[in-house]
């Protein structure tokens, strides 16, 4: 065999060797580890969540348009006529009463609607417009709310806006918190890495004074380091997978009190590779930081 | 193959090791470095193998400078030269074949190849029955001869071996001379700081003696 490749699987044996000669010391660093990268991958897997429950909601600004249930014919078709024929209005979709209230039973709250003794629902039209400016859809409601025969008007989508605003913020404080960690991390890896040197530093001296250069001197701690950080990679999905099991159930329970098939979504194959694959690489980072150091300090 | 010119060491708060050596040691050569304890031996012998470098002059190995070599460039220098300690410097977590095979590890030796050499040094230093033995549980004598066999696994052409009998009984002292002998006959060039007269005499070879950091006598 090859003798610098027999070095690396050596040096790879022995890593794993040292690893669990020293089950709790190495335990804890996982678990540590473990906890640094479950804080802003938890974060991002309840942005994400939070995402797809937005998702389905739209928006672009939409405004709905209650008609008084006194209204006559007359000042109906008026309304039509204007909103056909308003420039800022891009669609225009009546939504019935009856229509209304079969989209409730449809969503599964017929249990609700069933007592009712007449339908409690307006007549409605559902506006998508051509601006999103703010402004221009607090001008509209306001103008169209002083149309005779209109009960109220509502500018659905604010809140859709602003929980996509809110996702937005999210979603930066996850690439904030991730690039925290990872610092968090290589420090936690590069001091665990720090103490395997002061165990061995006899080792590394003699090797050495023996002709072994920095880089075979800093191949076994490099190991160490990546298998230390895959390690933590893999406490963090245990916890996460653990908060997940514990979240489903009560999780479930509100959605299904809102009528609402939502179920909390696991992270995926390739991000739970990609978490796996960045501890190994921050770890790894670590340990030739700390070894790195050691050797220059050794002289 | 060895030139020391003019050489100077003097360590951090003052204290002169060696002061202003000229001394040239040929291939196949066998030196003994004499002189009373802090005479400069060891220092001497450190600057050959780079692990210190010389405040003044210049000392050469093979035509190379090995004061002035770069940090990337001193572990290629190491790898021919065989290092004898008098603490051995054996590493306790190890087997005996183990610790024969680092240096060789190090110079990225086909496995098998290394183990047949492992053992062929550890036949000469009459030590592989114990091969599969830790180092604590050898002898002072035997350690030292671990130590030597390690020191040659890589059949270098220079061994630096300082006061490698300081420890041991008379006994034990012989045989390891004995193995520098048989070194020396095949072409070794050979450096041994000893104050240890009954080697000298034992063996003849060149002598010179250190005397407070300076060349005090060759014989």
């Amino acid at each position: 065999m090859n003798g610098w490749l027999a070095h690396h699987l050596a040096s790879f044996a022995d890593a794993l060797r040292r690893m669990l000669r020293t089950p709790f010391s190495a335990g804890f660093t996982a678990l540590a580890i473990g906890v640094a990268i479950t804080l802003p991958v938890g974060m991002y897997l309840a942005v994400s969540n939070l995402g797809q429950l937005a998702g389905g909601l739209p928006t672009q600004p939409e405004i709905s348009l209650f008609l008084a249930g006194k209204a006559s014919p007359a000042e109906r078709e008026a309304i039509q006529r204007k909103l056909e024929a308003h420039p800022d209005i891009e669609q225009r979709r009546f939504v019935s009463s009856e229509a209304a209230l079969e989209r409730l039973n449809a969503q599964g709250l017929s249990d609700i609607t069933a007592g009712l003794e007449r339908n409690p629902l307006p007549d409605a039209w559902v506006l998508t417009l051509k601006q999103s400016a703010p402004q221009a859809l607090d001008t509209l409601r306001k103008e169209l709310s002083a149309l005779p025969g209109v009960e109220s008007v509502h500018a659905d989508s604010i809140w859709a806006e602003r929980l996509q605003a809110i996702l937005g913020i999210g979603r930066m404080l996850v690439l904030l918190l991730s690039g925290l960690f990872g610092l968090a991390l290589i420090a936690i890896a590069s001091n665990a890495i720090r103490a395997q040197i002061l165990v061995r530093r006899e080792e590394i001296e003699v090797s050495r004074l023996i002709g072994a250069t920095d880089r075979y001197i800093r191949r076994p701690f490099l190991y160490y380091g990546a298998l230390q950080g895959a390690s933590g990679a893999l406490a963090a999905l245990g916890i996460l997978a653990l908060l997940g099991l514990a979240l489903q159930g009560p999780v479930s329970q509100l959605a299904t009190l809102y009528g609402s098939p939502f179920r909390l979504t696991p992270l995926s194959l390739p991000a739970g590779a990609a978490v796996l694959g960045a501890a190994t690489l921050f770890s790894w980072l670590g340990a030739w930081i700390a070894v790195t150091r050691a050797l220059r300090k050794f002289g | 193959m060895i030139q020391f010119s003019q050489v100077s060491k003097r360590y951090p708060g003052g204290h002169t090791a060696l002061e202003n050596i000229t001394l040239g040691i040929e291939k196949g050569e066998l030196v003994f470095l004499t002189g009373h304890s802090g005479a400069g031996k060891s220092t001497l012998l450190k600057l050959i193998a780079a692990i210190e470098r010389p405040t003044s002059g210049a000392v050469t190995v093979n035509g190379q400078n090995v004061g002035r070599l770069s940090r990337h460039a001193v572990p290629f220098l190491r790898r021919n030269i065989g290092l004898i300690f008098q603490d051995h410097k054996l590493l306790f977590d190890r087997s005996v074949i183990e610790n024969t095979l680092l240096p060789l590890s190090i110079a990225g030796f086909d496995r098998r190849e290394a183990f047949k050499r492992a053992r062929a040094a550890l036949d000469k230093v009459g030590l592989l029955n114990r091969e599969k033995s830790m180092p604590i549980a050898l002898s002072g004598g035997e350690q030292q001869r671990l130590c030597i066999a390690r020191a040659v696994v890589s059949r270098p052409a220079l061994v630096l071996a300082d006061e490698p009998t300081g420890n041991l009984d008379t006994g034990y002292a012989i045989d390891i001379l004995n193995m520098f002998r048989d070194f020396h006959r095949v072409g070794t060039t050979l450096v041994i700081s000893t104050h240890d007269e009954r080697a000298i005499q034992a063996m003849g070879g060149r002598v010179v003696q250190l005397d407070h950091g300076t060349l005090a006598a060759e014989a």
